[in-house]
């Protein structure tokens, strides 16, 4: 968090409402179709709440709301991540590097199976400062070193997973700690802490981009460069800084992936990168930038886990689940961008 | 000029070394190669990679042959590459002039013919697991290519698939988590699981989904599907340890761990632990520490003439291997020889767990 702190200065009551009119004028604003294409995404998400109620009246069950959200905790956290980074009209690969890093770091520190250590919640401090860390040096590469995103993290995926299949030797590490395996197993309100845990990372997702300069800054990047740069936009601060940013989120996303299956082995987070991806797409964010924020992105972490919470529900062989993912990424692309506003499609 | 002369002169010496390496080369090579077989042969393991416990296991059996037969032992790791494992292999045959014994694990089936080939051009001695073409024959390389293990998916689907019924008491409801759709233990595994199905018509298979080996997304499945079916749920049969693993803290979530016996495949840590707990009715092994051991021992044998491998019956050359099923009964004895100690075997007895020839 300290690296954040000073980008994160409060911002000036005229910068704040100019911050919220943007917001709001993205909603209420323009014509019909474009406030339409806006919602796009949160309308396929109540569609498809009522379409698998009809079928199987089960999913509006309190229980099962608290088991969609229980399973939508740690693609969410990432996501938070993930979206500051589409938005610059970067790409983060390295979420599965880092995720894996930070319940490596926290199973090895906390008490667990395959060593003596016990050092409870400043494991959790520990795994989500690696995690930070990881982000940074994404950031510094990108910037210092000029490499492309893409090349940059993809490179520190495997740095991470490799640093993580060493040390946890091959093998599975259990996590033996009580207190922190009730983030998934204790409830409060009848939610499980780790579903809080990721709301409060919401929150300071909302926070970061609609209520400080780095959020602007990021949005600005993201929709010119250049333009951005000749504005006064300190492009290379921006950008480590919101890679250390998503870095962190991923990190919070380790130590909940961790405390839920009550181990960590080299594959926890296989498929998360591409989740994380899907849901921030189908959110509406677009891949160039410039173009969402996280609020999207929590619509589309929804649209992803009651989907597949509905096709269980609905008997859906899972010999076509994955053929049904894919049509529903494609249908939440296509109705949430104005294709044909875009000059280049590549 | 003189820069010229000395330039020639490097050249001749140059040639003359040349034809006295080239001399030697020729008078080693012409040796008949009995000569080299004197010196110890090398062992050489070579599996997909060391992340997952399985292969390490398998890496442990393979250095306690080692230190059994007192030889060098090499592990490769292909890292899921087909190309790395076998130019790896191929490197390794090069530098031991073919004296050497190969357990492989074949990253995937097309590989182990040239794998095969390559030992046999060069003299050594292999055996395979799990992975082979089907019209790949030991038979068909006498006497380099040893044998071939594969475990029954069938039987092990089934084997703990019974054990999960009858902890349920023969009646009720059961889910199923399955592995990749177009793997092949996956599919064996699966169709045990029908079998026992149908011998037993009181269970009733509520829905089977694939969770892709991993845990993470046993956990998500299984609680959707507790959702969908509730209190119908008696029982979890996953196809490997992992997604049990999964399912179980799903169900540990739900405060349901315990109540709903899990089996699983494997023999992981966490399985084990958990039958100990009766979380779990049952794992299953194929003991990885005797696979890693055993295919260096029948390599290793045949190689000193112990045995001529041609001669052997055909349940030697393709077979399926002996599974150890671990239960509440039999756990805390497993417990103490393979987690806590490690084993011993008796690398002596090389068709102990033979139990039948692969089926075509």
């Amino acid at each position: 968090m300290s690296i954040n702190s000073e980008t994160m200065k409060p911002v000036t009551n005229l910068e704040r409402t100019s911050a919220m009119h943007a917001a709001f004028s993205r909603f209420f604003q323009g014509e019909g179709a474009r406030r339409l294409r806006t919602f796009a995404p949160l309308i396929v998400l109540i569609v498809l709440c009522i379409l698998i109620t009809l079928a199987n009246p089960n999913f509006i069950e309190p229980r099962n709301l608290i088991r969609i959200a229980n399973s939508s905790a740690v693609p969410l956290t990432l996501a938070m991540g993930m979206t500051f980074i589409i938005l610059m009209g970067s790409i983060d690969l390295s979420v599965e590097g880092a995720l894996s890093v930070a319940a490596m770091v926290l199973v090895l520190l906390a008490s667990n199976d395959a060593n003596t250590n016990e050092y409870g919640w400043l494991a959790v401090i520990a795994a989500i400062a690696a995690s930070t860390l990881i982000g940074l040096m994404n950031g510094i590469i990108q910037t210092v070193l000029r490499i492309p995103s893409f090349m940059a993290t993809l490179g520190v995926w495997f740095i991470g997973l490799g640093t993580s299949v060493y040390m946890l030797g091959g093998s599975a590490v259990r996590l033996m700690d009580n207190s922190i395996r009730s983030l998934a197993l204790e409830r409060f309100l009848g939610f499980p802490f780790a579903v809080w845990v990721a709301l409060a990372a919401f929150g300071l997702a909302v926070i970061i981009q609609y209520h400080t300069r780095l959020g602007r800054h990021i949005l600005a990047i993201g929709g010119g460069e250049d333009v951005a740069e000749l504005s006064g936009v300190n492009l290379k601060r921006v950008r480590i800084t919101a890679f250390a940013v998503a870095g962190f989120f991923f990190g919070i996303a380790g130590v909940l992936a961790a405390a839920q299956l009550g181990q960590s082995n080299a594959v926890i987070a296989d498929g998360r990168l591409f989740a994380a991806v899907t849901a921030v797409v189908v959110g509406g964010t677009a891949l160039t930038g410039g173009e969402g924020g996280v609020l999207n992105t929590l619509v589309g972490v929804l649209i992803v886990t009651v989907l597949a919470n509905g096709m269980v529900l609905l008997g859906i062989s899972p010999y076509i689940q994955q053929t049904v993912q894919g049509l529903m990424i494609i249908a939440a692309v296509a109705l949430s961008l104005d294709r044909l506003r875009l000059k280049i499609v590549k | 000029m003189k820069d010229g002369k000395t330039l020639m002169n490097f050249g001749a010496m140059n040639r003359r070394t040349l034809m006295i390496g080239a001399a030697t080369g020729l008078a080693v090579s012409a040796m008949p190669k009995r000569l080299f077989a004197q010196a110890a042969p090398t062992l050489v393991t070579s599996i997909r990679s060391l992340s997952n416990p399985y292969h390490a296991v398998w890496k442990t059996g393979a250095e306690a042959y080692a230190k059994f037969a007192g030889l060098e032992h090499v592990t490769l790791v292909s890292e899921g590459n087909s190309e790395k494992g076998i130019a790896d292999i191929k490197a390794m045959l090069a530098k031991t002039g073919g004296n050497m014994v190969l357990n492989s694990d074949p990253n995937d089936t097309p590989d182990a013919r040239p794998i095969v080939e390559a030992c046999k051009a060069a003299g050594a001695y292999v055996v395979t697991q799990w992975n082979k073409p089907a019209d790949l024959h030991p038979a068909d390389f006498n006497p380099n290519y040893v044998s071939h293990i594969e475990f029954d998916g069938v039987s092990s689907g089934q084997q703990i698939a019974d054990i999960l019924f009858k902890a349920i008491g023969g009646s009720g409801g059961i889910i199923a988590l399955g592995g990749q759709i177009s793997n092949t233990a996956a599919i064996e595994r699966k169709k045990g699981l029908e079998a026992a199905l149908a011998a037993n018509p009181n269970i009733k298979l509520l829905d089977f989904q694939v969770a892709n080996w991993k845990s993470t997304e046993a956990f998500d499945l299984t609680s959707n599907l507790l959702t969908r079916f509730g209190d119908e749920i008696k029982g979890i049969w996953a196809a490997n340890d992992d997604m049990g693993v999964g399912a179980l803290e799903a169900l540990r979530g739900e405060g349901l761990a315990g109540k709903i016996p899990v089996v699983g495949i494997d023999g992981i840590k966490a399985a084990v632990d958990a039958v100990r707990t009766g979380e779990f009715a049952a794992t299953i092994t194929s003991d990885p520490f005797w696979q890693g051991g055993i295919g260096l021992a029948l390599g290793y044998n045949a190689l000193m003439k112990k045995f001529d491998p041609a001669s052997e019956p055909p349940e030697h050359r393709e077979f399926y291997g002996k599974v150890v099923s671990i239960t509440k009964d039999n756990v805390e004895e497993y417990y103490k020889t393979n987690v806590e100690a490690q084993p011993t075997l008796d690398w002596n007895d090389l068709w102990g767990r033979v139990v039948g020839q692969i089926r075509t």
